[in-house]
C-alpha cells in the first residue's frame, strides 16, 4: 500500500507549522474532518455543538499514541474508504443520533490519528507536528460548526448534501486509483 | 451560438483525450473543462435540474458525482464499458433535447438517465487519472470543477424566471443537443 499518510512537508515555520499545514497537505484526513463536520451538522445541534472539542482530543489521544508506535501503519485504501463511506451518509442525509454519532467520531478520529501519530513518528518534532495538526483540526471543525450549524436554510442543507456527495467521489476515485497503482 | 461553440473547441475536444501528466489540483480541475463534450453535458445537467425543479434541481448534481466517481472506478480498475465515447455524445444530446423540451420525467426516471450517462464520463476520466502523488488533490479537484459545471447550469437555468428566461434556456438545450449530435458523428465515424 503507497504511504499516503506519511508526509510532513516543512512549511519553513517549524514542526508546530508544519503540523497544521499536514492537515491541508493530506487531504484524506482533511475529507475525514469535513465529512465528520458536515455529518455532525446534518445530525443537529447537540452533535454540532460537541465536536469541537470532542474530534481534536480524540485526535489527539490517537496521534499521541500513534507516535510511541514501532512500525508506521500504512491504511492508504481503509482510511479513504471510509472517508467515502462518511461522505456517503452526509450525501444520503443520514441523520444520526448523538449517542451513535459521537463515539463514532471518537473512533475515527482516533483510528486516523494513530496511523497519523506513527508516520510522525519518525519526523524530528514529531509531538509538536501532532500538537499543531490538533489545533488545525479544531480550528477548522469550530469555524466550520458554526458557520453550518443549523438551523440553517434550505439552500445550505442541500449544500451540505452536495459537499457529501464530492467528498465520496473524490475518495471512489482515489481507491481507484490506489488499487490501479500501489506501491 | 453552437457555431462559435464548435469554432472554439479544440481539435482535441474530447474530455478524455488530453492527458495531464503532472496530475494535482490544477490538473484535476483543468481536466473537466477542457473538453466541450464532457463541459456540455455537465452543464447541461443543471438545465435540466432547473427545468424539473425542486427536488430534481440538487438531486441530479448529488447523484452524478457519485455515480461518476463509480465510473472513474471502473476506468481506473481496467473494467471496460463498451461504447464510452458514443455514450457521452448521447448524454449530451438527449440531455439537451430535455432541456429543450423541457421534457419531465419521474424523479426516478430522470436520475436514473442521468446517471447511466455519468458512467460514461466517469470511465473515461477514470482511465485518465495520472500516476502521481497527488492522486487525492487531482480527485478532489476533478469533481469540484464538474460540480462546478452543473451549478452554471442551474443558475442559467434559473434564469428561466426572467421574462425571456424559459425561452433563452430551451436555446441553450438546443445548443446542447446540437454540441452532442456533432460529437456523436464524430464518434460514428
Amino acid at each position: 500500500m503507497i504511504a499516503l499518510l506519511a508526509h510532513l512537508t516543512p512549511t519553513g515555520f517549524g514542526p508546530w507549522a508544519d503540523g497544521m499545514a499536514r492537515l491541508f497537505l493530506e487531504p484524506t484526513e482533511l475529507l475525514l474532518v469535513i465529512a465528520l463536520v458536515l455529518l455532525a451538522v446534518q445530525s443537529g445541534r447537540p452533535c454540532t455543538d460537541r465536536l469541537p472539542l470532542l474530534l481534536p482530543l480524540a485526535w489527539l489521544l490517537g496521534g499521541l499514541i500513534g507516535l510511541h508506535l514501532s512500525a508506521e501503519l500504512l491504511q492508504a485504501v481503509a482510511c479513504t474508504a471510509v472517508v467515502a463511506a462518511t461522505g456517503l451518509l452526509v450525501a444520503l442525509g443520514v441523520r444520526l443520533r448523538a449517542r451513535v454519532l459521537l463515539p463514532s467520531v471518537a473512533l475515527l478520529a482516533t483510528g486516523f490519528a494513530l496511523v497519523a501519530g506513527s508516520a510522525l513518528a519518525g519526523h524530528p518534532g514529531a509531538l509538536a507536528a501532532l500538537l499543531g495538526e490538533t489545533v488545525a483540526i479544531a480550528v477548522l471543525t469550530t469555524l466550520l460548526g458554526q458557520l453550518l450549524a443549523p438551523p440553517h436554510p434550505r439552500w445550505r442543507a442541500i449544500a451540505v448534501r452536495v459537499g457529501g456527495s464530492w467528498i465520496t467521489a473524490a475518495a471512489l476515485l482515489m481507491l481507484g486509483w490506489l488499487v490501479r497503482h500501489p506501491q | 451560438m453552437a457555431t462559435a461553440a464548435l469554432a472554439f473547441s479544440p481539435t482535441a475536444a474530447w474530455a478524455h483525450a488530453d492527458a495531464h501528466p503532472g496530475g494535482g489540483f490544477v490538473a484535476g480541475f483543468l481536466h473537466p473543462i477542457s473538453g466541450l463534450d464532457h463541459v456540455v453535458a455537465m452543464v447541461a445537467v443543471g438545465l435540466w435540474g432547473a427545468v424539473l425543479g425542486p427536488p430534481a434541481l440538487w438531486v441530479l448534481p448529488v447523484a452524478f458525482p457519485l455515480v461518476m466517481a463509480f465510473g472513474g472506478m471502473l476506468g481506473l480498475l481496467g473494467v471496460p464499458i463498451p461504447g464510452v465515447e458514443i455514450g457521452i455524445a448521447v448524454s449530451g444530446l438527449v440531455m439537451g433535447l430535455m432541456v429543450l423540451f423541457e421534457l419531465r420525467p419521474p424523479l426516478w426516471l430522470a436520475a436514473l438517465i442521468v446517471s447511466a450517462f455519468a458512467v460514461f464520463h466517469g470511465h473515461a476520466h477514470g482511465a485518465e487519472l495520472p500516476a502521481g502523488s497527488n492522486a487525492l488533490h487531482y480527485s478532489l479537484a476533478f469533481v469540484i470543477a464538474t460540480g462546478l459545471l452543473h451549478l452554471v447550469g442551474i443558475l442559467l437555468g434559473e434564469t428561466r424566471r426572467w421574462p425571456g428566461g424559459r425561452r433563452f434556456v430551451q436555446g441553450a438545450g438546443g445548443v446542447v443537443a446540437l454540441v452532442g449530435l456533432w460529437f456523436l458523428e464524430q464518434a460514428l465515424t
